[in-house]
């Protein structure tokens, strides 16, 4: 087991070394063939589908292990401070998987390096002479990171009282900064590909740009904020995909209710950062308008304008799958019956709102589809597919997620506060204003010119949001003392409903590379935007149905490694199991979940 | 276990393949590497054209806001009709030019400024074509080698990368059309015709051409076969035809202002 340990420790450092030493090497040996060999080859799938694959899956375990400890470390702090030891046991068992998760993402890092090295060896150099010294630090602060990481894994038993258990939570919050600032600086190397500094030109020497000026474009923050939340999405998803399989592994009830709790932890996560997600994304797709109008439209409106379209049905499968789950989840819980009858109407709801969110509009079309569709929209769905009726059902869908959220916080409670019903009443008046303020803009939108049209969207976040905070602080008020109608049954819970876990974990994996695709490809046949042209045989940027096909494989690739990483960590609590004959995980007794808790 | 393994399987890989479906049956739209152009000073009016509207309904991302009606104006079939009309001092070729590389001189009524400089993406030889298409759409052609030539020697005088991005138009020679002198030696052209007092003599002498005037010039390297100078009946027939294909239009453009400057 040691040993094991041992290899697990080194294996992050071995992969970062060796990608360090290409960094390092590369360069010269690369500014030497620059004139021979611009390009290199790889078999079958070639070069740019060597990039894609080894990019996608480290970024994929790259999320994982930024987003992982994010959740555990918050889920750590609600132990500690709620004074219920399942969140610290929840948090711990994460961090376990996070020790083989490091080793995968190094290695997939190194690889990625090996092939930009070896496949696109000028442009990688141009790179390396630009961004160089971030190259470095970044190298410094991941071994940092890695350091910190298993001072807070190995010293969790240490650290578990007093002082030295908040000492031990501000490890975990030094993890996530070091983690943060590393992706930040890679962040930097990216976005520079996208929106390069106005003064960078095609006749720029490398070395005459400014680091800082380079690292700072404008889309860094942007990506960096979209990145931050969406890594907070994909942590709480692939907790709840875990979760599920072990539920459905379970051989024990105490088991099985331990691992419904905590997809349910995982799933209450994910929806809820997925919710804010949509604000983030309008701001970097704003920034990209204001970087290059051009490079905007390509992205909304040309080539990539149906992306959008599975995008919206892809989202829509979260909103459905998250909803569905806590539905489900509802059965469980002791007074929740009397929510039933709203189910069917927010279902109606949210299938009204991702079809008319996955309604298309204007889309590049041909003449054939011109001369069928009577003119260059559809004369019906071209009503819908406007941003005025999107906005609507989007702000609508989450207004419906988060009346779920709040139905079944309060299923199993009764407010003993003398207000109860005011408050409901005031609740209740707070989503319906904020509806029909969502309502209002969307129609008012039909009447007025574009740039007003684009501001109600801001109206209508604004209502949602404030809505939001407004009835969830008065529903913690409300709810201070609340009368329990029975405790929630943990492990009560039908199959069907972990496979929806399994379905938002796929989707949010599957959504990240369609995403990764979509602020890629607005590059077009550049490497970097209108500086550096691609001119390897593979520079055009490939439609929807192939691209869809490698994120697939890519996905696929990524997940039998998660799955391989969750064995492994399997592998550490059986002696437990076998030993106490219930759920231990190592170091810890065992403790199943007190039963009243949501 | 094995029958819990099997259906989280079937459940992920089942997810992943309608993904995959709905993504490959959806219309495919693949964003292009606009071809380089290799016109030569020959180029007809209908290759011009062609090349154009590869150029505007691919690779040069037109069809992005064109032709959908809220972004910007339509042009298929409509704007060879109006572009003449839309400034005064310009004709329709010369507005649609500047349409292409200052989109913001003019923008029509109704519709935001929202085009780019095309420089950034398209080589001069690549903006002509598309110019040629414009034109066509319900007007009369009439861009020419001669428009391409003119626009890389500005672009090469003003030293304006944009015009003549990396990568445009190649041809078969090597020497840069700054030095014509040179060109008529690769192109072996003083084999045949003296130069400064040294040539062969199966061609009339390049000195004191210019008297015959650019057109002839030009002319006479694109159709040898057009005119035969006084004196050469006998070897009519003996010039290439293919310096046409050969030369860059700015290189041909290069040989004839040389020529013609010759006393």
């Amino acid at each position: 087991m040691r040993g094991r340990r041992a290899a697990l420790r080194l294996a992050p450092l071995a992969g970062l070394l060796a990608a360090a030493l290409v960094a390092v090497l590369i360069p010269g040996a690369a500014q030497a063939q620059e004139a021979v060999r611009p390009y290199g080859d790889f078999p079958v799938i070639g070069a740019r589908g060597a990039i894609w694959i080894s990019a996608q899956v480290h970024l994929m375990f790259a999320a994982f292990v930024l987003g992982v400890p994010m959740f555990a470390v918050v889920v750590e702090a609600i132990g500690i401070f709620g004074g219920d030891r399942r969140y610290d046991k929840l948090a711990r068992e994460f961090t376990r998987l996070l020790l083989i998760a490091y080793s995968a993402t190094a290695i997939w890092g190194a690889i990625l390096t090996f092939a930009l090295s070896s496949l696109y060896p000028r442009f990688w150099s141009y790179l390396t002479v630009i961004f160089g010294p971030s190259m470095w630090v970044y190298a410094g602060l991941f071994i940092v990171e890695s350091f910190t990481l298993y001072l807070y894994y190995y010293g969790w038993d240490r650290w578990s009282a007093g002082r030295a258990k908040l000492g031990h939570l501000g490890l975990g919050v030094l993890l996530n900064i070091w983690g943060t600032i590393v992706m930040f600086i890679a962040n930097g190397w990216l976005t520079y590909m996208m929106s390069p500094p106005a003064d960078v030109t095609a006749d720029t020497a490398p070395e005459t740009v400014q680091l800082w000026s380079a690292l700072f474009n404008a889309t860094w923050m942007p990506i960096n904020i979209h990145r931050l939340i969406a890594n907070v999405v994909f942590g709480g998803a692939i907790v709840g995909m875990y979760a599920a399989y072990r539920f459905l592994a379970a051989r024990t009830d105490e088991e099985r209710a331990h691992y419904d709790w905590m997809g349910y932890v995982g799933n209450f996560i994910a929806i809820g950062a997925l919710i804010v997600l949509p604000f983030a994304g309008y701001y970097l797709g704003r920034e990209i308008y204001e970087f290059n109008q051009t490079m905007g439209i390509t992205m909304m409106g040309g080539f990539m304008s149906w992306l959008w379209i599975i995008q919206a049905f892809l989202i829509g499968v979260l909103f459905l799958a998250g909803n569905y789950y806590l539905w489900t989840g509802m059965g469980r819980i002791p007074g929740a019956e009397r929510f039933t009858p709203y189910v069917k109407w927010m279902l109606l709801v949210l299938v009204i709102g991702v079809i008319v969110w996955a309604t298309p509009h204007t889309m590049i079309a041909s003449r054939e589809e011109i001369a069928a569709m009577g003119g260059t929209h559809h004369p019906f769905l071209g009503v819908l597919g406007v941003m005025s009726a999107k906005n609507t059902a989007v702000n609508l869908m989450i207004l419906t997620t988060f009346l779920s959220f709040l139905l079944y916080r309060r299923a199993n409670k009764e407010p003993v506060v003398p207000w109860a019903k005011t408050g409901t009443l005031v609740q209740g008046a707070a989503l319906g204003l904020s509806a029909a303020v969502v309502l209002f803009y969307g129609v008012y939108g039909y009447f007025v010119t574009a740039i007003v049209r684009i501001g109600f969207s801001v109206y209508q976040v604004l209502a949602v949001l404030a809505a939001m905070v407004f009835v969830i602080v008065l529903d913690i008020a409300m709810m201070r003392g609340a009368r329990s109608r029975g405790a929630i049954r943990w492990g009560r819970m039908p199959a069907r409903s972990q496979y929806a876990l399994f379905i938002l974990a796929v989707t949010f994996t599957w959504l990240m590379g369609l995403m990764g695709f979509a602020r890629s490809g607005i590059r077009q046949h550049w490497h970097v935007y209108e500086v550096i042209r691609d001119t390897s045989p593979q520079a055009s940027t490939p439609a929807l149905g192939p691209a869809a096909t490698m994120i697939s494989v890519c996905v696929l690739i990524f997940l039998g490694l998660v799955a391989v990483i969750f064995w492994l960590g399997g592998l550490v609590e059986k002696p437990a199991h076998k030993r106490d004959g219930g759920l231990v995980v190592a170091g810890l007794p065992a403790a199943g979940p007190s039963g009243s808790g949501s | 276990m094995w029958r819990t393994n099997l259906s989280v399987a079937f459940v992920v890989i089942g997810t992943l393949a309608v993904y995959t479906a709905v993504a490959n049956i959806i219309p495919q739209v693949e964003s292009e590497v606009p071809t380089e152009l290799s016109l030569g000073a020959d180029v007809t009016a209908d290759e011009l054209v062609a090349a154009g509207g590869e150029l505007y309904s691919g690779a040069g991302g037109c069809t992005a806001c064109h032709g959908l009606g809220t972004r910007a104006p339509d042009v298929v079939g409509v704007v060879g009709r109006v572009c003449a009309e839309r400034k005064p001092e310009l004709d329709c070729k010369a507005y649609l030019y500047e349409s292409l590389i200052d989109p913001g001189a003019y923008v029509v009524e109704g519709f935001q400024p929202i085009m780019p400089d095309m420089r950034r993406t398209l080589s001069s030889q690549q903006i002509w074509a598309t110019v040629a298409f414009l034109q066509s759409q319900g007007g009369e052609v009439t861009v020419t080698a001669a428009d391409i030539g003119a626009a890389e020697n500005a672009a090469e005088q003003d030293g304006s990368a944009g015009a003549a991005p990396p990568g445009a138009a190649g041809s078969g020679f090597a020497t840069h059309p700054s030095d014509p002198a040179g060109l008529l030696q690769e192109a072996a052209c003083t084999a045949c015709h003296v130069l400064d007092g040294v040539g062969g003599p199966i061609g009339p002498p390049f000195d004191g051409m210019g008297e015959l005037g650019a057109d002839y010039i030009r002319r006479s390297i694109l159709y040898p076969a057009a005119d035969t100078a006084q004196g050469y009946e006998a070897l009519a027939g003996t010039m290439p035809a293919t310096f046409g294909g050969q030369l860059s239009a700015i290189q041909l453009e290069a040989i004839v202002q040389f020529l013609a400057e010759r006393p």
